[in-house]
């Protein structure tokens, strides 16, 4: 914390050391004039708002209640909401949890120090699951499995799921309390271990590890079905507590489809409503299934955050590779490389996108290949920004130190001429971010989207039907949010622009 | 100039040929592969119905289905390129392009029922070619046509034997247990299996030897009428396409094909829908550039006031709403009949607009009032998302030349700010903005595909979904192929633009 600076500071003040601000580094200086910019701080609120639901939602709007308890006595009273969770929800939930104390602690951690905490709890989340999950797998045998899930469904009243025979593991305390002590042990070990560089190694790998478990743990989850608890509800059945949104991105009810905002429950699938003890309504609305619009909205918080990141992640990794080649080498590489560049950039993305989201089977249209050929077709801005930069760093002093040292070629590339040239690279990534959102809305909004998740671009499709009616509430909530979204990526990516770029100093408001 | 201008169209080339072959690819890999846009369901065995059958046989002929992908992919270039090698293909007076027969191929096990294939007889095709030179115009062309019928049949005969051999096969070898010689799409593995001795004992192998006997014959059939063929058009009952020197080098019209799913030729569709889209981005262009640039010239000129700001930030929001967002609340709030009403619906012209006069007469609309009424919203959802580009790209240019030497004496000269600005500094910092035609050329392009969905206007980008959603393999490489050149005929284009107006700027 730095004294409050006078208006001007004359030269004669300064030797005087007054409005002697410290020496920080290059990005430590940007953040701060980015932090500055009151657009770009609401951007990075919005996006925050974003990712507390991309992480959260499944908490908020779920079709489970979270405690459920049947009328009469004549079931037994348990948590839907818990034994429905998926594992990549539930690892979620537990690394937030145990984030928040470290965000709101933060000031008084360094920042390093932070930054490994939260990827420490993230192993942990990961650790606790796959170990519990386990061990639960290994103490409960099909037939308890079979019995339970009959007798969980004849509260729900529906029959048991078709593949109900896979055994999966039900969350029970004990593998848990196993789990979490195994994980905390690590931890510790990993945070009280000094030493530098191992440590960061020690966790990386544990986190890959952990990546790994987590996909083998999602065998364990509950396969998706459809419930009808609302209905039970309002027939006087059970009594339910939801967490926020009765309602999942997955519950269809073809008689209530595209009602407008504040519907009730009701009316339309011919059950008698007065009587009913509590009154469920659709809060935003339903689209062309009838299915509800704000839980999908905040179920494709989720989507919009990783294909932002991952697609452009893939981008990133594709176009600064052959961009550091093009750039270092030159002559023939460069030629041809170049070649394969105008390429891609010959056609139009979206044309391209089109063609290959097309062609792929129906079973390979899930999000993570969506995000993978998004990214393998938007590289191409990355590479030019990246060559031109190499280019430039190409005749430098340290670079010729370095090849005259006879340093291995991924070491000069990567680690001495790529921090020096990633600085426009690194401005593209926000605008590229931003269009990845646009165009995978485009892209569910053609039906090419994901078919596994939940998007705001599909919301939009159903907006005008083909008799030409137009419902609003389809079209201005999930819009406002994808416009909201890429709106604060492109603020964000200005406010870098403005603090990196040093060419664009003179233009600055 | 020249030389630079050529090199660059001769780079074109290979890039051309890189797109192809990366859409040919993506489209082979697709589960149908290449044939999936034919008219009969990917695959099957048994053709139901024989006018199905001649279909398959026609197109087979014409563009070589049963050959592998890289092949298909030669053949497809050699028909686009306006330079050929070889025999001049031959022209119907009604358009249609008439192709030499390709090759038929041999019957699956022919080897287990005859020691030699049977060919038809060597001068068939010079005893065919010597009647017809005998013949006149008239009957030459009925007799042709006759003959090239007979062909198509005679080939769609073999290829349903063919397959009713392939079924005979697969039910032999399982029988016999060999199922590892059915693939995962449960096939037989013909050429594995035609290395086998047959086990003449087996039950199925009877049937099997009834049809491979029933395609060697219909082969013969096929090769003979081929042959017919060959000698009729030896004989040359059309004219000629293209200039040249036939057996030799020609130059002749691209032959883009014809769509699988509707039958008609590609060009003709091309040229009915491109017109459309053409309308829409010539009219955008111009919209583009009028309001960004005198935006960026206030938002310069006035920096740091409310304007600069308010522009700015209205542009970079207008930049982020999706033009699927944007279409989608301009048709809804606008145009449905529950709302403003104020807008057409769909298409670019109502019913009947063809019959009206083109101005407007008698209280009638007319054609044209009609046209801009109904191009107002596609035209405008084409347009809101260049300004941003365009005006921070004039406003930072101007901003750069106020500060620049030149714009100091001009105004120690005593040359009025207005001409400052406008004759000095406006001049020079347009140079830019026509390389910025680069970026913002293509992204319309690819966004008239989603208004043009959303308006329901037939334009190019509507015909490359249609195809896409049909699998058309021709329609989608040729329109691959026409956009890609679009995009680099107007890249090379800004750059000569560049080279005319900046007279620093010289390519050798």
């Amino acid at each position: 914390m730095q004294a409050p600076l006078p208006e001007r500071v004359t030269g004669v003040q300064l030797m005087q050391g007054i409005g002697v601000r410290p020496a920080v580094g290059f990005w430590t200086d940007a953040w701060r004039t980015i932090v500055k910019r009151h657009p770009a701080v609401i951007a990075m609120c919005w996006i925050g708002i974003v990712a507390f639901f991309a992480v959260f939602s499944p908490l908020i709007a779920n079709g489970h209640p979270i405690w459920l308890k049947s009328v009469g006595g004549a079931g037994r009273s348990y948590s839907p909401l818990w034994e429905n969770l998926s594992s990549v929800d539930l690892v979620l939930l537990v690394w937030g949890l145990v984030t928040v104390p470290f965000v709101v602690l933060g000031p008084t951690i360094g920042r390093g120090r932070r930054v490994w905490m939260m990827i420490g709890a993230l192993v942990v989340a990961i650790a606790v699951l796959a170990i519990s999950g386990v061990f639960q797998g290994r103490l409960n045998s099909a037939a308890q499995d079979q019995g339970r899930a009959a007798a969980s469904a004849a509260v729900r009243g529906l029959e048991p799921a078709a593949n109900a025979s896979k055994p999966f593991a039900r969350r029970d305390g004990a593998g848990y309390i196993v789990g979490f002590g195994v994980a905390a042990v690590v931890f510790a070990g990993m945070m009280l271990v000094p030493l530098g560089k191992v440590r960061r190694r020690v966790i990386v790998v544990g986190l890959a590890a952990c990546i790994g478990a987590l996909a083998v743990g999602q065998r364990w989850d509950r396969p998706l079905e459809i419930y009808n608890y609302v209905q039970r509800e309002v027939s006087g059945e059970i009594e339910a507590t939801y967490t926020l949104v009765p309602w999942s991105p997955l519950q269809r009810d073809s008689a209530l489809d595209r009602r407008p905002p504040l519907t009730k429950y009701g009316p339309a699938t011919g059950v008698a409503v007065d009587s009913a003890p509590y009154e469920r309504r659709y809060i935003l609305g339903t689209d062309a299934f009838g299915q509800d619009v704000l839980s999908q909205l905040l179920q494709s918080c989720r989507l919009a955050i990783s294909i932002g990141l991952v697609s452009t992640g893939v981008a990133l990794v594709i176009g600064v590779l052959l961009g550091a080649l093009m750039g270092y080498f030159g002559g023939w590489v460069d030629l041809l490389l170049y070649r394969v560049v105008e390429i891609f950039m010959a056609v139009p993305v979206l044309f391209l996108l089109i063609v290959a989201v097309a062609v792929l089977p129906e079973e390979l249209r899930n999000t993570y290949v969506i995000m993978g050929i998004i990214g393998m077709f938007t590289w191409t801005g990355m590479a030019r920004f990246t060559r031109a930069e190499f280019m430039k760093l190409r005749n430098q002093d340290f670079v010729q130190a370095a090849q005259a040292t006879g340093l291995p070629l991924r070491s000069i590339l990567f680690r001495h001429m790529l921090p020096n040239g990633i600085a426009p690279v690194l401005v593209d990534t926000s605008f590229a971010i931003a269009a990845a959102i646009s165009v995978e809305a485009t892209l569910s909004f053609l039906g090419l989207g994901p078919v596994d998740s939940a998007s705001w671009g599909r919301l939009l499709s159903a907006a005008i039907s083909s008799e030409g009616e137009f419902k609003w509430w389809l079209a201005v909530f999930p819009g406002l949010a994808i416009f909201l979204t890429v709106l604060s990526y492109n603020l964000i990516g200005e406010a870098m622009r403005d603090a990196i770029d040093p060419k664009l100093k003179k233009a600055r408001v | 100039m020249l030389m630079y201008i050529s090199r660059r169209l001769l780079l074109m080339i290979p890039t051309l040929v890189g797109i192809t072959l990366l859409v040919f690819m993506m489209i082979a890999a697709s589960p149908g592969g290449i044939g999936a846009g034919l008219m009969v369901s990917g695959g099957q065995q048994m053709q139901s119905s024989s006018a199905v059958a001649v279909q398959r046989a026609k197109l087979e002929d014409r563009y070589g289905l049963n050959e592998p992908m890289l092949v298909q992919y030669f053949r497809w270039l050699k028909r686009v390129s306006p330079i050929r090698f070889g025999d001049r293909d031959q022209v119907s007076p009604a358009g249609d392009l008439v192709t030499r027969p390709r090759p038929i191929p041999e019957p699956s096990v022919w080897k287990w029922v005859a020691e030699r294939l049977a060919e038809p007889e060597p001068e068939l095709a010079s005893r065919t070619r010597a009647e017809f030179v005998a013949m006149d115009a008239d009957a030459k062309i009925e007799a042709f046509k006759k003959l090239q019928r007979s062909y198509v049949e005679a080939r769609a005969g073999f290829t349903t034997d063919e397959a009713v051999l392939a079924d005979a096969v697969k039910r032999y070898v399982e029988s016999i247990g060999r199922t590892d010689l059915i693939d995962s799409n449960f096939k037989p593995r013909l050429k594995r299996i035609e290395r086998l001795t047959p086990d003449t004992s087996a039950k199925e192998y009877a049937e099997v030897e009834k049809h491979a006997k029933a395609a060697v014959r219909s082969r013969v059939l096929a090769q003979e009428a081929r042959a017919r063929l060959i000698g009729a058009m030896d004989a040359g009952p059309y004219e000629e396409a293209g200039f040249g020197i036939s057996g030799l080098v020609h130059i002749a019209w691209p032959d883009l094909g014809v769509a699988f799913s509707s039958n008609q030729p590609v060009l003709t569709l091309i040229t009915r829908h491109l017109p459309t889209t053409i309308l829409l981005n010539l009219i955008a262009f111009p919209i583009i550039y009028l309001i960004a640039i005198p935006s960026g010239m206030l938002a310069a000129a006035r920096k740091g006031s409310i304007w600069d700001v308010g522009m700015g930030s209205l542009f970079i929001g207008l930049y982020s709403v999706p033009v699927v967002l944007a279409g989608v609340l301009a048709l809804g709030f606008l145009a449905t009949p529950d709302y403003l009403n104020a807008f057409p619906t769909a298409g670019l012209h109502d019913k009947g607009a063809a019959d009206w006069t083109y101005l407007p007469r008698n209280g009638g609309k007319g054609y044209l009032v009609d046209l801009i009424w109904h191009i107002i919203l596609p035209v405008a959802c084409a347009v809101y998302g260049g300004f941003a580009i365009l005006s921070k790209q004039t406003r930072a240019a101007m901003l750069e030349n106020y500060s620049a030497d030149y714009v100091r004496t001009a105004k120690a000269k005593g040359v009025s700010s207005k001409d400052v600005m406008f004759v000095h500094v406006l001049r020079n910092s347009l140079l830019p903005l026509i390389t910025m035609f680069v970026t913002v050329f293509p992204a319309m392009l690819a966004g008239s595909v989603v208004i043009e969905r959303i308006f329901s206007v037939q334009g190019m980008g509507w015909l490359m979904i249609e195809a896409i959603n049909l699998r058309d393999r021709e329609m989608i490489l040729a329109n691959t192929t026409i956009v890609a050149c679009v995009n680099l005929l107007a890249l090379l284009l800004a750059d000569i633009l560049y080279a005319c107006a900046d007279p620093r700027i010289t390519y050798k």
